[in-house]
């Protein structure tokens, strides 16, 4: 295809002169299944030469149902580094080297996500050598007590941030009985009891490491059907598994709860205020509200990080978070504050704001714009191979397929005033709410 | 190759002296997107006496605060609903103006990006804010919060004390509490130039715009290109130990020594080969993870760098526009437990013992430079990316990166890699920055030179039981004389 034709129809997907793109995922697509469960989707996508492989495996933090298991998805994510009989870490490590390949991985409440980026040239390689390891990996105990010391280590590089306690500590407080209630890292007493669990490591990799909780993603310089030839030439043979989680189901929160942490050195306050928020969804509007209302009133954009933030400076960093995920986590706004005298004062204003959404009506031309910036802030982020898949892998893991991108995009063009009321009378309330502070010594 | 030439477009680099357009690089192109890097060739290393911050706060003010028409607040609601935003980058030679925007909304945006770079605010309320922001950065965000950066900033202060880059480019906070809206003013009058300034430009963008942005930024005073000869850093003598004292649970390091080579230099790439051998940033390819973390679960990476590169923890590509004229060779050791940090600490010394004694195999070469050449495709991966990187190739002098690596490795042998790890690496006259708890307990331990044997929580392969024999009892050359421990809040003050 000659650059002149992608450019233009580049153009025809993305620009339109009346406003932002219409269609939020503007890439063809092709996705199919595989008897086994398996799930590939193809994104041929005219950025030269470069491939993304992204494996989204629908597992994290959020399965680990057991007492004493917690961070056990994310000590996986490692053991998938540690070889197969075909590949042993040496000849894997080898292969990657020959490819000059840039590989990871992640782990989050609802996914392990593996992701690699080469040259085209060696996407069949890469393919094979993945294929190996969700299938055929294999490692001694020794090995697996070593790893889970290097999971130790990334505690112990974490544990310098005060956000990461604040998050971990506020889980805690707010959930009873979901998984949500520990971190992806997990418990640092678990972490510590790691290296005592190789059997239900391997029970673990039996469970979930299964073509059916699997999703393959392949973007860039490729064809359809030739992704298509190589995923059915190396995983086809992979076999279908049988386990079903049940997470425990959070009972409804009865009365407001509250934490704090005694930071062991310097630095400046924070606090973080949360309610029980809502499961992504397509369909239903509630989470994609929270999403539009977290913007009006506490992005970089809102009046309230004007005045705390610009006008009083009583406040450096402030922000919401609302992540998505498979089952109803928190709605969190965050605050570091320069004085901890100011903390209770910076608490009732974000609480004081909430109260405003439930009794007043949104402006519809801040509503319009909350709605534009979302629209163009997903189009800027599709710039390369790499980022397209990035982008598709947690919508894999919550449904599956390309077109939930669409559809939830679509129901964020119907959010209304009188839905933002709606949901801020439904979500926050004082009886699901959790607010944690932290504090350490003078920062002066 | 053919593929290569696809990869990167249309390439046009105009002088300043030649007309009315002022130095860029331009990759107009395919895509709905345009992508801007405003690179003004000076930095901290500018900074006037007394005032370490003033080039980063100057650049803050531009990309964060208002313009003479729009407050910063007024500038933020114009740009949300185009979900786009400036950002600015401070190094010792370079500040950079960074922005995406859709081409929808080109006009939009630019009408307030030129306001921003030509026409800034100088306000008070900005200023306190982002004096601020700059002194709970360096105070909290990276002393406070983050022993990692920490560890490898200290090690650039002690390598550059004395030298235009002996403070970090955020400043120290007194020079912060110093600088006024007149130092402000001057510094960016002196600097933000026509002859300090490269223009790249990358996406869907018509060639008019072009056009006015040229006529727009000529409007910048003419200026004269600053000088970038810079004093070397001092000698090193013996081995060096920064420890900063601080309530932390684990050990963090990082090692290194000034060389004398940068992108360009003959040596440049024979020693990018060794340096990805030995330590690829955030790669489990590298010689001292696999030792270091993969066999022995020491922790959780351990890497090796020859140019600048911060906020390594956060990312896995270098940020283009940190080129200088002068770098450093740099370990980093990821936070270790403080009964194994000794140990640590000798491992660390003893492979790089070994690779300056005994330089790469044949196949170790092959490996890193196989390696490289693929890997180079990746670094360049984004339009933003390109463009910056093209721009570095302009200030080192170089074609474009992805061409200079790429025919640099193929005509690359394992005696001109080994020969200049013998020139430019070395395991004395080395700074050690150490970020720890009961430092002069660790002090103590180095000192007496006792062993620090390592027991695991699994069986170990014979070999490394053996080797660990040897590294147990490495001997490190400190003296009393080595040691300076500086306690948590001096630091940056």
């Amino acid at each position: 295809m000659s650059r002149i034709l992608v450019f233009f129809l580049l153009c025809a997907v993305l620009v339109s002169a009346q406003g932002p793109p219409q269609k939020a995922f503007p890439w063809e697509y092709d996705m199919h299944d595989f008897p086994n469960g398996l799930r590939l989707v193809t994104v041929p996508a005219d950025f030269p030469n470069v491939v993304a492989l992204y494996i989204v495996v629908s597992t994290g933090s959020r399965n680990e149902i057991e007492p004493g298991k917690s961070g056990f998805a994310h000590l996986f994510e490692h053991m998938m580094f540690r070889g197969t009989k075909r590949f042993p870490p040496a000849k894997y490590d080898q292969v990657i080297k020959e490819m000059g390949a840039a590989r990871n991985a992640y782990t989050t409440d609802d996914r392990t996500v593996y992701h690699t980026t080469f040259s085209k040239e060696d996407l069949e390689k890469i393919m094979d050598v993945e294929a190996d390891r969700f299938q055929n990996l294999e490692y001694p105990e020794t090995v697996f007590r070593t790893e889970s010391l290097a999971v130790l280590g990334e505690y112990n590089k974490n544990s310098q941030s005060p956000t990461r306690q604040l998050f971990e500590v506020l889980r805690d407080t707010a959930f009873d009985k979901h998984t949500y209630k520990h971190t992806t890292m997990g418990f640092l007493r678990d972490i510590k009891d790691m290296p005592n669990q190789y059997q239900y490591s391997l029970e673990f990799f039996d469970r979930w490491y299964r073509p059916e909780y699997t999703t393959i993603i392949v973007a860039g310089d490729v064809t359809v059907d030739g992704v298509r030839a190589i995923v059915d030439k190396y995983w086809s043979g992979w076999e279908r598994g049988s386990y079903k989680v049940e997470v425990p189901a959070e009972p409804p929160q009865t009365g407001p709860r509250t934490g704090h942490i005694d930071w062991p050195s310097p630095t400046l306050p924070w606090i973080a205020i949360g309610f029980k928020g809502a499961a992504y969804s397509d369909t239903e509007k509630d989470q994609v509200t929270l999403d539009i209302l977290s913007f009006l009133g506490f992005d970089a954009s809102s009046d309230l990080y004007k005045k705390l933030v610009l006008e009083e400076q009583k406040v450096d960093i402030f922000g919401p978070s609302n992540p998505d995920r498979v089952d109803p986590q928190l709605f969190t706004i965050l605050a570091r504050v320069k004085n901890e005298a100011d903390v209770p004062y910076v608490r009732d204003q974000v609480l004081a704001k909430l109260e405003e959404f439930k009794e007043t009506p949104v402006d519809a031309q801040r509503l319009a714009g909350v709605k534009r910036h979302l629209r163009y802030s997903f189009a800027l982020n599709l710039d390369n191979s790499e980022a397209i898949a990035d982008i598709l892998a947690p919508y894999m893991s919550l449904r599956r397929t390309p077109e939930t991108i669409n559809k939830v995009y679509a129901l964020y063009d119907e959010v209304t005033a009188e839905d933002i009321q709606r949901v801020a009378r439904k979500y926050f309330q004082e009886d699901s709410r959790t607010i944690v502070t932290l504090a350490g010594g003078s920062s002066q | 190759m053919k593929k290569l030439l696809f990869v990167i477009p249309l390439l046009l680099i105009t002088l300043a002296c030649g007309g009315p357009r002022v130095q860029s690089v331009e990759m107009p192109g395919p895509s709905p997107l345009v992508t801007f890097r405003i690179v003004f060739q000076a930095g901290a290393a500018s900074d006037p006496a007394g005032k370490p911050g003033l080039a980063a706060l100057t650049a803050s003010m531009l990309a964060q605060g208002g313009t003479k028409d729009l407050s910063y607040d007024e500038i933020v609601n114009r740009m949300f609903p185009l979900a786009t935003r400036v950002s600015s980058q401070v190094d010792k030679e370079m500040t950079t103006f960074t922005a995406v925007t859709h081409v929808d909304n080109l006009d939009e945006f630019y009408e307030i990006f030129r306001a921003m770079l030509l026409e800034p605010g100088w306000r008070e309320e900005d200023l306190r804010r982002l004096r601020d922001e700059q002194i709970n950065f360096l105070r909290v965000g990276l002393r406070g919060n983050n022993d990692e950066e920490l560890g490898k900033e200290v090690l650039y202060q002690a390598i550059y004390e004395g030298h235009p880059y002996g403070w970090h480019n955020a400043g120290t906070v007194p020079g912060l509490e110093s600088i006024t809206m007149e130092d402000l003013r001057s510094f960016y009058e002196a600097n933000y130039t026509q002859a300090n300034l490269i223009l790249g430009i990358a996406g869907g963008y018509p060639s008019e715009f072009l056009d006015r942005l040229n006529a727009d930024l000529a409007t910048l005073p003419e200026g004269t290109a600053a000088a970038a000869a810079r004093p070397s850093p001092k000698d090193i003598e013996g081995i060096r130990v920064r420890m900063i004292e601080k309530n932390t649970r684990s050990v963090a390091y990082s090692l290194g020594f000034p060389i004398g080579v940068k992108r360009g230099d003959p040596d440049f790439i024979p020693l990018l080969v060794a340096q990805s051998y030995f330590g690829q940033h955030r790669t489990s390819v590298g010689h001292l993870y696999q030792r270091i973390r993969h066999e022995r679960g020491l922790n959780y990476g351990d890497y090796a760098y020859i140019e600048y590169f911060p906020r390594g923890m956060f990312q896995f590509e270098p940020d283009p526009n940190l080129a200088r004229p002068q770098q450093i060779f740099q370990i980093w050791i990821r936070p270790v437990e403080p009964e194994t940090a000794h140990f640590t600490l000798r491992l660390t010394m003893y492979e790089l013992n070994r690779l300056v004694n005994e330089g790469l195999s044949q196949e170790d070469f092959e490996n890193a430079r196989g390696y490289l050449s693929k890997y180079v495709n990746l670094l360049t991966k984004t339009k933003n990316a390109e463009l910056g990187y093209a721009i570095d190739s302009q200030y080192y002098g170089i074609p474009d990166y992805n061409s200079y690596l790429k025919s640099g490795l193929a005509a690359l042998t394992l005696d001109e890699v080994n020969d200049a790890v013998k020139e430019h690496l070395r395991a004395d006259n080395l700074w050690i920055a150490v970020i720890a708890r009961d430092c002069e307990a660790l002090k103590a331990k180095f000192l007496s030179g006792d062993p620090s044997p390592m027991t695991y929580n699994s069986g170990k392969p014979a070999g490394i039981l053996e080797e660990d024999k040897t590294v147990e009892k490495w001997e490190i050359p400190f003296t009393g004389a080595s040691f300076e421990i500086i306690p948590e809040d001096r630091v940056f003050e």
